[in-house]
């Protein structure tokens, strides 16, 4: 697709976060209503009728979806959008007409823009029908009725006249089945009227302001946790101060200034250290956890989790750090939670575990934990009053599972940036009975191989790029390299191995990735 | 395709033919004796119309496309081989050129302002030169919404001029993406889903034959997209198809040849190997015994015996092939700036043209105009 659509995408990049359009312009947007916007702005293609505007109303959508329409009625249809009434319009659009926490619940991932997830499963028929092009959480992050998915089916080959004639189209009548069956099927699954939305809607609107704890995971890097302070302004948004660590003690302190959409859609742009970070997380029904994923602002696949909950709050454990211990070992261990100070409640490890130095807080325990050398393995509860978490104990790793399983990455270059791949080892322990019990990540050393021998022959390791200490594997350079075969692309077909040493013993794990050509446009949900 | 695996040089194939003008490989074209007096005729990126003499390995003219918008897509020559009707405008409008003039002699808006139609490089002239017959897909534009229409077959007069409008039209099944014209003048064929045989002049559907209803028990359906009617010189046209056989321990993916003899009607279709090598488009030769075809690789198959005769590698992709009149040499062309000349028999580089401003031929027809 051209290259013009990318430009337009990356001044976009920016829709969803606050002073993405400067403060001032967006204060005059948003003092003129929601309806009166698009009443100005839309009304002269969509009429109005009865306090309703033809196919606007009909459709609920998220944040990101909505963002994904403008763009569309700016670019195709000409409409001219400032970034001020856009913002506004998208605030007011995902409050009146957004999805419910349970009905985004199965597409966060796309929302969340999570690399190599498994796409949702909406059987075969739609898979092949709508799942080829796009993820079908893009599908699942809408509401309509059938009149309405009818439309889209419409709006698909009237816009992209080869979606009959490209591979797994062709093979089938697409137009007779996308608008024939197809409507009434979504329309069944995702329904443009459902009680979860008008739940949703009669719900007070949750103050985050406060004082949370906060616990997260960097992927092939480490775990942190901390606290974040919220601050709700007098335009409704939030600012957000924090003071977080990594496991090694390392400051990981900075900002955020979000948009809260829909009463629970969390859309922060953060600072922390030199790093500029998106946040896209979820709050809670009740309002006392907030948690999702963030990732670098240039580089969506570069990310991690986080989850927050309310300062406090019921005694709980969000987090023992590190997950696992081996037996004969002695080493500090954090619990991260709520209600965690109380000095007369002892802390407990569980069985074949001895704890000295105990430092705590109400959020936080440092304890020095000391495991038997004749510990049986397994799992071990972690108390302290009522609050509980989980240990795992193990006496040697017996598996290494390359995680994800199946990872794609791309090339770079010219004005599109490379997308890397992020793999984690993750150790598994076989307990008496047989059954494996999870370790969590184990520090490997990271190499790759020809999948096949066709990957082989073409020499894919050499060219499609390599990994560095932590997992992460960086793609070469897209285009032509006349090294290759038939001037290939640096594309490549490649087992992930992840070796890790265990007392005298060398484990293996294995996954398998892809590497492949540049993707020009990557839409918010994609 | 319906391939088992994804394929690499498939998805390698298209980034390449996405950019423009990469780093190839420089060849000095060699001035060898003519094989044949026939000139090439292919289009590039963004506007370009090239006139090629085969035989000197050099660009004899060069015509700029006015409202080309980009991408000339389908390229079929009238009968008397002086016209060159494009399919441009993002497959939105239909321009008659006069390759000595360069002038533009004949133009169809296909969209109007209420009605976007879009031609999926079917197109067609008929054998006395008077009539260009186009396939529309048209889309309703209402101000907040498309609303897609059925197909139809429109027929131009190619002597309107500018402003030609359809004298006939016809209603079409969906998905065609090829009209193929037969020699008797009376109908023509459009491929698709199946085979379809239309009246010229009432547009009556006067049969259909299987693709995708092939009467094969033992292959899975097959897959078949090709994208430029060329038959010449033969009146054969061919293209490569891809299916399964069913076997009792698994399918075998295999490569068909099929051809359509357009003066009889004879229709064939026989696998001639596993599945090894993409092919995107194939031609047959003038004595009907070889078809070539192209993709990252040249394979030459032997049409009577349904056999892979020989196959070599080439530098980067190619989509399009013809061949030469006395069927000496083959031409290639499609993807970036390289037009290729390669010996038939022994599937070897004699040269490579490189067309002048070097932008991409992207799917564009390499067309033969045949030396008398
Ligand atoms: C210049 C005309 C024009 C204007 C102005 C316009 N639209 Fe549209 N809109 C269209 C057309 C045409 C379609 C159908 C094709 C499509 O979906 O792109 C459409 C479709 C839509 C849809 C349905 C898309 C879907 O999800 O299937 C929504 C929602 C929408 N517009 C919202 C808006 C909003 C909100 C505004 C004002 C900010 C707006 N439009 C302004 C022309 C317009
Ligand atoms: C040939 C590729 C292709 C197929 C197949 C396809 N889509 Fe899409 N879809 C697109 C493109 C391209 C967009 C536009 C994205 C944009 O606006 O930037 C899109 C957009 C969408 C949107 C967002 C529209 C909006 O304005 O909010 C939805 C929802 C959607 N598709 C659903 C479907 C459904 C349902 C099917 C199956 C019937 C389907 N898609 C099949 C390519 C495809």
């Amino acid at each position: 697709m051209s290259i013009g659509v990318e430009k337009y995408w990356k001044s976009w990049a920016a829709a969803l976060l606050l002073g993405s359009s400067g403060a001032g312009a967006a204060q005059g947007a948003a003092a003129v209503s929601g309806p009166e916007l698009v009443r100005s702005y839309c009304s002269g293609c969509h009429q109005e009728q009865a306090g309703k505007f033809e196919r606007i109303s009909d459709i609920r959508k998220t944040p990101e979806g909505w963002v994904m329409t403008l763009f569309r009625m700016r670019q195709m249809h000409g409409l001219n959008l400032g970034d001020d009434v856009r913002d506004a319009l998208v605030r007011y659009l995902a409050d009146t007409q957004g999805l419910a926490p349970a009905e985004s619940a199965a597409g966060r991932f796309a929302l969340e823009r999570r690399p190599n997830a498994q796409d949702i499963d909406l059987g075969p028929e739609i898979g092949v029908m709508c799942g080829r092009c796009h993820t079908l959480a893009r599908v699942s992050l809408q509401r309509r009725d059938e009149a309405e998915w009818l439309k889209l089916a419409h709006t698909h080959v009237g816009q992209w006249t080869s979606i009959e004639y490209s591979a797994s189209g062709r093979d089938r009548p697409w137009w007779q089945i996308a608008s024939g069956p197809l409507p009434g099927k979504l329309a069944a699954l995702f329904p443009f009227s459902s009680s979860a939305w008008n739940e949703w809607q009669s719900r007070p609107v949750r103050d985050l302001g406060g004082s949370w704890v906060v616990v997260g995971h960097v992927p092939g890097g480490k775990d942190f946790y901390g606290t974040a302070r919220i601050e709700r302004d007098a335009g409704g948004d939030f600012a957000a101060h924090y003071q977080l660590a990594d496991v090694t003690g390392f400051a990981m302190n900075g900002d955020s200034k979000a948009i809260l959409y829909t009463g629970y859609e969390w859309r922060g742009s953060a600072q922390i250290g030199a790093r500029s970070l998106r946040e896209v997380y979820a709050v809670s029904d009740d309002g006392n956890r907030i948690a999702g994923r963030w990732f670098d602002a240039a580089h969506a696949e570069e990310g991690g989790e986080w989850t927050a909950v309310r300062e406090g709050g019921a005694p709980q454990v969000l987090a023992v750090l590190p997950q696992s211990l081996r037996a004969g070992t002695t080493t500090t261990v954090t619990i991260v939670g709520n209600g965690l100070g109380a000095a007369t409640l002892p802390v407990s490890f569980g069985a074949g575990t001895s704890v000295t130095k105990v430092e705590r807080s109400a959020q936080r325990i440092r304890a020095l934990v000391t495991v038997a050398a004749n510990a049986a393995p397994g799992m071990r509860a972690v108390s302290t009053g009522a609050a509980v978490g989980k240990l795992a104990v193990y006496a040697q790793i017996d598996q290494l599972n390359v995680v994800p399983g199946y990872a794609i990455a791309r090339l770079g270059g010219g004005r599109v940036e490379p997308v890397s791949a992020q793999f984690e080892a993750m150790g598994f322990t076989r307990l008496p009975g047989g059954e494996l019990l999870a370790l969590g990540p184990v520090s490997a050393e990271w190499t790759s191989m020809p999948f096949d021998a066709e990957a082989k022959r073409t020499e894919d390791e050499k060219f499609a790029g390599h990994f560095d200490m932590r997992g992460r594997f960086l793609p070469s350079a897209a285009g032509p390299n006349p090294a290759r075969e038939f001037s290939g692309d640096n594309v490549g077909n490649l087992t992930v191995v992840a070796r890790a040493a265990d007392s005298s013993r060398t484990l293996e794990g294995r996954g398998h990735l892809i590497v492949t050509v540049q993707r020009w446009i990557t839409p918010p949900i994609y | 395709m319906s391939l088992a695996r994804p394929h690499r040089t498939w998805t390698a194939g298209f980034a390449l033919a996405l950019s423009l003008c990469m780093a190839q490989h420089a060849y000095t074209a060699t001035r060898a004796a003519a094989p044949a007096a026939d000139l090439l005729v292919t289009a590039a990126k963004p506007d370009r119309l090239f006139v090629i003499d085969a035989a000197a390995r050099a660009v004899r003219t060069q015509h700029q496309v006015a409202g080309a918008n980009g991408q000339i897509f389908t390229i079929v020559l009238s009968p008397d081989q002086r016209i060159a009707f494009l399919l441009v405008d993002r497959m939105e409008r239909i321009v008659g050129i006069d390759l000595g003039s360069g002038r533009e002699v004949f133009r169809a808006e296909l969209s109007t302002s209420a009605e976007r139609v879009k031609d999926f490089f079917a197109l067609m002239v008929t054998p006395d030169g008077k009539e260009l017959i186009a396939y529309e897909l048209p889309t309703q534009l209402k101000p907040s919404e498309y609303v897609v229409e059925e197909p139809r077959f429109a027929v131009f007069r190619t002597d309107a001029g500018l402003t030609a409008r359809p004298v006939r039209s016809y209603p079409a099944p969906r998905r065609i993406h090829m009209l193929l014209a037969r020699p008797n003048g009376q109908s023509f064929y459009a491929l698709g889903f199946d085979l379809y045989e239309y009246d010229v002049k009432t547009g009556k559907l006067l049969g259909t034959r299987g693709i995708q209803k092939w009467a094969l028990t033992d292959h899975s359906q097959p897959d078949l997209l090709a994208f430029w009617p060329v038959s010449e010189p033969t009146g054969v046209f061919t293209s490569p198809v891809y299916s399964e056989l069913k076997k009792a321990g698994g399918n075998v993916p295999m490569t068909a040849l099929m051809s359509l003899n357009l003066k009889s009607g004879e229709l064939a279709y026989a696998d001639f190997e596993p599945l090894s090598a993409l092919i995107f488009s194939t031609i047959l030769s003038p004595d009907r015994k070889h078809a070539y075809g192209v993709y990252t690789t040249l394979t030459s198959i032997d049409v009577d015996a349904h056999r892979l005769e020989k196959r070599v590698p080439l530098d980067h992709t190619f989509y399009a092939v013809n061949v030469s009149s006395d069927g000496r040499e083959i031409y290639l062309g499609g993807t970036n700036c390289d037009v290729g000349f390669y010996d038939a028999a022994k599937l070897e580089k004699k040269a490579i043209l490189k067309l002048p401003g070097c932008s991409d031929q992207t799917l564009s027809t390499l067309r033969v105009i045949r030396g008398k």
